[in-house]
């Protein structure tokens, strides 16, 4: 740390981490849902729907509080000048953790704009964008008092204005069912396919130019092919979610084309990111390669080769809207943002502590490590297990939901088995980050 | 690789697909209309999409294969149970599903509610979509129930009994529901041409019966579904 306002970045983490266990606690819930019965009277009060809304909003709201807090540690780094309203900083996050919190309770007493994962009401949504003027202004004025434009500060200030503005088409309430879920997924889909891998690829930048001490004109030159693709198979690739809306039927080829493309730029940042650390000048902790070599592996498996496996449309016809996408939501989900997020912390937080070189204590980070990613790597392949039986009982031979649902109560079970290893491993992570010590010292040396 | 050639892939590659997204997205919208027969998108299936949103209903059901996996997909619900069964579990939930292993909370919806949820959802069930989902589909699996029928693999009352999605309440063997009775017992106590007169109408012959109307069948489907649950009775005492 070189800023006294990168300061700002761990409260960002620390109420990012709270929300990310409380999020998987909810999850449990839900798989719990999946395999026992539970009473009419609790269904009555407290519906699978409310469980849900909590679980996914909690997610969105904890990764882009990670995404806000690395914002704020690397802009002072890249532009090498104090944050412009350190204070604004403070009441944003205050803010939208207020609005959050707001939000979730008001769940429970069934105020919602009832569309899934944008269920805050219209009221909360006005300070959401309130928190995201906030942030935006303070960042861009940062960048144009410093004068110190860098390709990846650009990315990330890019990244994060598409985010925003893409959160506005959520807004909306639209008569035609159709067009709502066309906008949504400009929403979602440009999310997480575009606005949100555009601040990965940034923050990666930023992350292997501090770590290796590779070349900034090496690491930001394959950031712009990089992007390139992210964009030209993200954006087109948005299709692959307009097969069955009742859209044309040219997007069963847009999208099926351009999204079979989508794993392309994820294995180029794979091959990149390995090809750094090999050529890394600097020695660092053997844990935050095993985060960030972990978040481009998992990455590449939960959103390129789970997403390839169901998004051409002859297949996409009988595993839409089954545990199949429910499989490759987590896993990559997990793999792409919630380890991006990890790993800047485990890079962040021991520079914000002021420990010498970024070196930290790595005993017990292993074993969080591990414990989480093979347990939701073993809870997305039970999620596929019952998907794939969702979709030949229901899909193809045609059975009653209920009747096809029967079989897969075995497999949600071994999904709440591993979510409970999951929530265990995201403890121990939690401990070990905000509990955070320097590297004791080596002997002999 | 130059930075200059970096940066013209970053340029050809975004802008080229945000060309194609932006022109088709316009194209969509003058597709919108026809395809999802806007002409019949009135105030009340307005009012019913309020309803719908207003109850979370789709963080628990998929609808146009969007939202939760916990439930049944909605999309075609109006043509594949019917309105009087649609009904019966909006109003009465805890009823409807009094005996499953999986429950829709009792929402306390008003009759008008009601309504227009089923308005909503009339509307929905009729949009072309490229016939998706395919077990709702005409095309896709009932042509499987005519080719098991076809290759004598079974009977046709067996057929339709799977086709009409009889076991998502009544049970048979060990497959199924129990929220009605068990077809193997049906004719113990009643006859064949008894049960295709309850299919047409199960309130005439017993008023305040949860069984939904099967009159979208033919006379000649209704028999033969009964023939077939007729048979399962031989040899069975009630």
């Amino acid at each position: 740390m070189n800023f006294k306002s990168q300061r700002v970045a761990y409260p960002y983490f620390v109420v990012a981490l709270l929300l990310f266990a409380l999020q998987l606690v909810m999850g449990l819930y839900l798989a719990f849902n999946y395999f026992y019965t539970v009473p009419q009277a609790v269904v009555d009060v407290f519906p699978f729907s409310t469980a849900r809304a909590m679980h996914t909003n909690l997610l969105v709201l904890w990764l882009l509080l990670g995404f806000m807090g690395a914002t704020y540690y690397a802009i002072p780094e890249e532009t090498q000048s104090e944050l412009a309203w350190p204070k604004v900083a403070w009441a944003q996050l205050v803010l939208l953790t207020g609005t959050g919190v707001a939000a979730l309770v008001g769940f429970l007493f069934g105020w919602t704009q009832g569309r899934p994962l944008l269920e805050i009401p219209s009221a909360l949504d006005v300070l959401v964008v309130i928190g995201a003027l906030m942030f935006l202004a303070n960042v861009g004025v940062t960048i144009l008092k410093a004068r110190r434009f860098t390709a990846t500060q650009g990315t990330l200030l890019a990244g994060l204005v598409f985010l925003a503005v893409m959160y506005l088409f959520g807004m909306p309430f639209y008569e035609n069912l159709a067009i709502d879920w066309y906008y949504w997924w400009w929403v979602i889909h440009l999310w997480v396919e575009g606005a949100w891998e555009l601040v990965t690829a940034a923050l990666m930048a930023f992350m292997m130019i501090q770590l290796t001490g590779v070349d900034r004109k090496v690491v930001e030159k394959w950031l712009y092919v990089e992007l390139g693709l992210f964009l030209f198979t993200g954006l087109a690739g948005t299709g692959h979610h307009y097969y069955w809306i009742a859209a044309p039927k040219y997007w069963l080829w847009v999208g099926g084309a351009f999204s079979a493309l989508e794993p392309l730029p994820i294995a180029f940042m794979l091959i990149d990111t390995w090809r750094s650390m090999k050529d890394s000048k600097r020695p660092q902790p053997r844990l935050t390669w095993v985060y960030v070599i972990g978040m481009a592996v998992l990455h590449f498996v939960g959103a390129g080769l789970f997403g390839f496996a169901h998004t051409l449309p002859q297949i996409n016809y009988y595993t839409h809207g089954s545990q199949v996408t429910v499989s490759h939501g987590h896993l990559a989900f997990f793999g792409a943002y919630v380890l991006l997020n990890l790993s800047f912390f485990y890079f962040a937080i021991p520079r914000l502590k002021g420990f010498a070189d970024g070196r930290y204590d790595e005993r017990g980070g292993h074993w969080g490590f591990w414990l989480t990613s093979s347990a939701v790597v073993g809870m997305s392949l039970a999620m596929a297990v019952a998907g794939v039986l969702q979709t030949y009982l229901e899909r193809v031979q045609g059975q009653p939901y209920i009747v096809a649902q029967s079989p897969m109560r075995f497999w949600m079970l071994i999904v709440f088995l591993h979510g409970l290893l999951v929530l265990a491993g995201a403890l121990l992570i939690i401990k070990h980050l905000l509990t955070l010590r320097p590297a004791p010292a080596r002997s002999g040396a | 690789m130059s930075e200059r050639a970096a940066k013209l892939i970053f340029w050809v590659g975004t802008l080229s697909s945000l060309a194609l997204f932006l022109g088709l997205t316009w194209d969509t919208h003058r597709s919108f209309a026809a395809l999802t027969h806007a002409d019949k998108l009135d105030a009340n299936v307005v009012a019913g999409k309020h309803v719908f949103e207003n109850h979370n209903c789709n963080d628990c059901h998929t609808i146009l294969g969007f939202g939760g996996y916990y439930a049944p997909d909605l999309t075609r619900a109006y043509k594949r149970l019917g309105e009087d069964a649609v009904r019966l579990r909006l109003a009465s939930p805890e009823k409807a599903f009094a005996s499953s292993y999986r429950k829709m909370p009792q929402q306390h919806l008003t009759p008008v509610e009601i309504d227009r949820l089923v308005d909503f959802l009339r509307w929905v069930g009729g949009i072309d979509n490229h016939d998706w989902p395919p077990q709702d589909s005409d095309t896709r699996w009932k042509a499987s129930t005519r080719r098991l029928v076809g290759g004598a693999a079974m009977s046709p009352g067996a057929a339709l009994v799977s086709q009409e999605a009889c076991l998502a309440c009544h049970a048979l063997g060990n497959a199924g529901e129990h929220r009605g009775p068990r077809l193997e017992y049906i004719a113990t106590r009643r006859d064949a041409d008894w049960i295709a007169r309850y299919l047409a109408d199960p309130q005439a012959l017993t008023p305040g019966s949860t069984m939904p109307k099967f009159d979208n069948l033919s006379e000649g489907q209704r028999q033969a579904i009964a023939e077939f649950v007729a048979s399962l009775a031989e040899g069975r005492t009630p």
